[in-house]
């Protein structure tokens, strides 16, 4: 059986798409067998991040309407085995999404898969409702910026309250906390929260600290998940968390201002 | 000493604005996500009481509230009518303290407040000032 696993903010635009994208890839070279989905009904672009737009014939709104078949929903990835993505309608809106349909297809899906990630919309309507509700896994993607963790407290608080597993009292769903765009000079000037303070407020184990980078930028411009960037921290990042996910205990980076000697200011690490 | 240190030397850093200001709202938002929000129903039936000694304009009622830390100061200023308002203490309510010898104008609320939040400024209509204090930080586990 998969396990399901959301990706999921309050706030828009802290990195779920991308966190999503990568963290996919990286099970998937794991040699798990992993399917990403788009929950951002009418705002489709994992596709886009995930380089596949060119692909989509069916999505999953399809899907739950029976007007394709899984399968033929289902996109394979061209760079890495065993990745597959699932993308959003870009001309439904959300209510398309029912609780019977998302459950019918993720049962499905569970069959077939080791993990189903889920790319949950900003917001706690029912996109982001039905992204985490199936969830056993969350990860909770902020941004270390005071709107960023208090909707990331908002979140905790709903699924704690309005998952499947909290409705049937289940195990809950296990939380973990995956800091994005940090900018450890920042930090370090007193410009921006510490990682250890947003702990500290969010109170949930840390599954990885990833730098502010334009890496991110790059890859998806050319619709490459960032994690398949090896030289750039950010993909180191994401492999570690991927890492760290899986049960490995791996040492945080890129927590502390990069020392940048004479020689280093030359051979700057594309960041 | 650069002078750019002193531009940068402000009396804490914003991180840590940041940080306590998300440690104060937050402590509040999750006591009220498992329990009722009593605060409507409180000033209701704190009016209702003071209403019944004296005639108030409900125009002329202001509510404020400060959530800080350690307390939390609900303050009701209701400007009272004239001078030939009734006024007797109304012993009944806990926490409602009618200012005590009204003055017809430039009179404080009468407040009781504990915690480190500031008082509030002056206040020029006489007025009975109420005042709400709860326990602070709370955590999730
Ligand atoms: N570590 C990072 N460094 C720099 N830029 C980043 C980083 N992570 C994400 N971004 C940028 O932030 C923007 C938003 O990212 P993304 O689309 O992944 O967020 P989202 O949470 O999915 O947004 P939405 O809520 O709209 O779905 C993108 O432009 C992305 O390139
Ligand atoms: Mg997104």
């Amino acid at each position: 059986m998969g396990k399901i696993i959301v990706m999921t903010s309050g706030k828009g635009g802290v990195g779920k798409t991308t966190s999503s994208a990568a963290f996919a890839t990286g099970l998937a070279l794991r040699g798990f067998k992993t399917v990403v989905i788009d929950f951002d009904v009418g705002l489709r672009n994992l596709d886009l991040v995930m380089g596949c737009e060119r692909r989509v014939v069916f999505d999953f709104i399809n899907v739950i309407n029976g007007e394709a078949k899984l399968h033929q929903a289902l996109i394979k990835d061209k760079r890495v085995d065993n990745l597959f993505i699932l993308p959003t309608s870009q001309t439904r809106d959300k209510d398309a999404l029912t609780k019977d349909g998302v459950e019918r297809i993720l049962a499905d899906l569970e069959k077939d898969f080791d993990y189903i990630v889920c790319d949950s919309p900003a917001g706690i309507e029912r996109g982001a409702l039905m992204a985490l509700y199936f969830a056993d896994h969350a990860v909770i993607v902020t941004n270390p910026e005071v709107s960023s963790v208090r909707d990331s407290d908002r979140i905790l608080g709903v699924l704690n309250a309005k998952s499947r597993r909290a409705e049937q009292g289940l195990e809950p769903v296990t939380q973990r906390l995956l800091l994005t765009r940090y900018d450890p000079e920042r930090v370090e000037r007193g410009e921006m929260l510490k990682v250890d303070d947003v702990l500290e407020i969010l109170a949930i184990p840390l599954l990885g600290v990833v730098p502010e980078s334009q890496a991110v930028l790059r890859a998806s411009n050319i619709g490459m998940p960032v994690i398949l960037d090896e030289k750039s921290n950010a993909g180191l990042a994401y492999m570690d968390a991927v890492s760290r996910f899986l049960g490995e205990d791996v040492e945080h980076r890129f927590v502390k201002p990069e020392k940048k000697g004479l020689f280093g200011r030359f051979l700057r690490r594309s960041a | 000493m650069s002078i750019f240190s002193f531009f940068r030397s402000t009396p804490k850093a914003s991180a840590v604005q940041a940080k306590e200001r998300l440690q104060i709202v937050m402590a509040h938002e999750r006591v009220g996500r498992t329990g009722p929000d009593y605060l409507p129903m409180l000033q209701q039936e704190l009016l209702a009481v003071i209403a019944k000694y004296v005639d108030i304009d409900e125009n002329k009622v202001e509510v404020k509230l400060d959530r800080g830390g350690d307390c939390s100061t609900l303050e009701v200023n209701i400007e009272l009518p004239g001078r030939d308002a009734v006024r007797k203490p109304a012993a009944s309510t806990p926490s409602a303290k009618p200012a005590a010898g009204a003055k017809p104008a430039g009179a404080k609320p009468a407040e009781t407040r504990t915690g480190d939040s500031k008082p509030s400024e002056n206040r020029n209509a006489p007025s009975v000032g109420s005042v709400l204090t709860n326990g602070g930080v709370s955590k999730r586990h």
